[in-house]
């Protein structure tokens, strides 16, 4: 696919080409994943917390915590300004190191995982999406933070 | 459930899926075309609702009966969010995204079948 085409400058006086964003382009995508799982793992918690809390509250408080961080992931990637992008990398880290952490943790010891979370066996359940989407994140918000750069420079020496 | 109307689902969702191809192919961005489409999966999706939510009692564990009512109404929420973004956006990411969308449709249609089929 193709990288982000400029856009055709508007009479709105906008620059023709745009600038880097973690919620256009691929980000879209991105930001689309990140609202299906958020949406997922809400559905998920608050199903197992009203339904059966008691049978394992550990794996549920998991499920609602991921919920919390994917959507702020999210928000964070779909807004894109310097502060909401901050947010969403440790939302992201948080995340890759919960994934990681639990899905070792439910390998090693699956007698404390009864019930399944997003991310017991590397989120298995959910085509082992949990466990590739905050890689996937991490290196778009990199990728938008370097092409910010690059083109501020830009800028930069053409003002001159 | 209702069988004639999970296949019109997922028929029209594969639909929506080749009709973002062959726009992601041809370079085209968001049109009447594939809002139709869309807009006639939400009508459907809508039916099943009303015809899920009649026939729910016949789930008699509460808790898959609360799991298939979620994804009663969550899959309302897939195609109007993915038209949303696709259309605000003018690459052709864009049409990645309906693809997405409609392939996630597909998959909670089929869920929502399983979930049925499992309890009733």
């Amino acid at each position: 696919m193709s990288e982000p085409s400029p856009t055709p400058s508007g009479t709105t006086g906008e620059p023709a080409v745009e600038r880097p964003h973690t919620g256009h382009g691929f980000g879209r995508v991105l930001v689309a994943v990140y609202g299906l799982l958020a949406l997922a793992a809400t559905g998920r918690s608050i199903l197992q917390i009203t339904e059966y809390f008691d049978r394992a509250p550990v794996p549920f408080l998991l499920s609602a915590l991921a919920a919390l961080i994917y959507l702020v992931a999210t928000i964070g990637l779909a807004r894109g300004d310097r502060a909401s992008v901050r947010l969403a990398t440790i939302a992201l880290t948080v995340e890759l190191v919960g994934v990681l952490v639990v899905g070792t943790w439910s390998v090693v010891r699956p007698e404390a995982f009864p019930e399944k979370t997003v991310w017991s066996h590397f989120g298995a359940g959910y085509g082992y999406v949990p466990l590739v989407l905050p890689l996937v994140g991490l290196w778009w918000i990199r990728r938008t933070a370097r092409a910010t750069a690059a083109s501020d420079a830009e800028v930069a020496r053409s003002a001159d | 459930m209702l069988q004639p109307l999970t296949v019109v689902l997922l028929v029209a969702s594969g639909l929506l899926g080749l009709l973002a191809t062959h726009h992601l192919i041809r370079g085209r961005l968001v049109d009447d075309p594939l809002i139709i489409v869309g807009a006639a999966i939400e009508v459907a999706l809508v039916v099943q609702l009303v015809v899920g939510l009649s026939k729910a009692s016949a789930i008699a564990d509460g808790a898959e009966r609360a799991t298939f009512i979620a994804y009663l109404f969550t899959v309302l929420l897939v195609i109007p969010a993915t038209i949303v973004i696709a259309v605000k956006e003018k690459t052709q990411w864009a049409m990645a995204v309906v693809l997405g969308g409609a392939l996630v449709v597909a998959i909670l249609v089929a869920r929502l079948q399983q979930v049925w089929s499992l309890n009733v």
